[in-house]
Formats: C-alpha cells, structure tokens, sequence
C-alpha cells in the first residue's frame, strides 16, 4: 500500500504520524506522476481521489475513481484475487 | 437571471471535474515512477515488480478526509 499525494514529504510525514499510519506516503511535488496517471484535477493543482491496483507484473488489475475510492473494500477484493 | 447563469456556470465546472477521468485501463503497464517518500527513501514502483502487488491510492491533500 502506497499514498501518493502532492504534499511535501514534512507534511505527510506529520499526517502520517498524526493518523499512525504503517505505510509509506510519496510526494509528486512535481506532479508529473499524477500526470502520467491521468488522476490530475483539471481545475487545481492536486490529484483527485483514484485507487489502483498494480500486480507484481506491473500491469493494472484495478481502478476506483472518485469518492467510492475512499472505500478499500473493492481494491482489497482486487489483490486477494491476485498471486500473493 | 444572472444567479442562474452562475449557478449553471458552477454545474458544468462540477460535470467537468466529475468526467475527469484516468485514461488508464485494467491490464495496461502502470506508469513507472520513483518519488520522496516518508521513509526517508524515495520509493518507485520498480522496487516491487516481481515481488509484490501494489495498491497505489492518489489522495487530494494530507489532513483533509482523503
């Protein structure tokens, strides 16, 4: 599990701290990566709320888009059906 | 009549964000990418081909809901 925001790393490692998470938040400063992955809102500088799934290929087994992405239930369905 | 053109105004900026989408597909190679993280070490998707699946979730803005 991974978090990607546009945050800079002090700042997600505050929020990180604050909500005790146990995996790790990245920073696309830059927003190329949000770019490439087509989740960067048109209307500001930030990502919107997207979910993938990518399996140990590398290729992707899953997109949630939008507010359901907030929810895990449907990514974690998508990797338990993946190889451990 | 003016308060209506804003408001209608204010719907379709709402219709356009809501359309903006991914133009990623299930069973496409995801974008490589290698970024500062809250380890200390930057992390990229590299790091785990072959070993692990990766759920990789974009969120608007830390200390907001998500």
């Amino acid at each position: 599990m991974l978090g990607v925001s546009v945050d800079s790393p002090p700042a997600n490692g505050h929020w990180a701290k604050e909500l005790g998470l146990t995996f790790p938040l990245l920073s696309d400063m830059e927003r190329k990566v949000s770019a490439d992955y087509g989740v960067l809102n048109p209307q500001r500088p930030i990502a919107n709320r997207t979910t993938f799934v990518v399996d140990k290929e590398g290729k992707i087994a899953y997109i949630e888009e939008g507010k359901t992405a907030i929810d895990p239930t449907g990514a974690m369905q998508a990797c338990s059906r993946l190889k451990k | 009549m003016r308060m209506f053109r804003n408001l209608a105004a204010g719907a379709a900026l709402l219709a356009l964000a809501a359309t903006a989408q991914t133009k990623l597909k299930v069973g496409d190679t995801a974008p490589d990418f290698k970024l500062p993280s809250t380890t200390g070490r930057p992390i990229g998707l590299a790091d785990y081909k072959g070993q692990k699946n990766v759920v990789l979730a974009f969120y608007v803005l830390a200390f907001t809901g998500g």
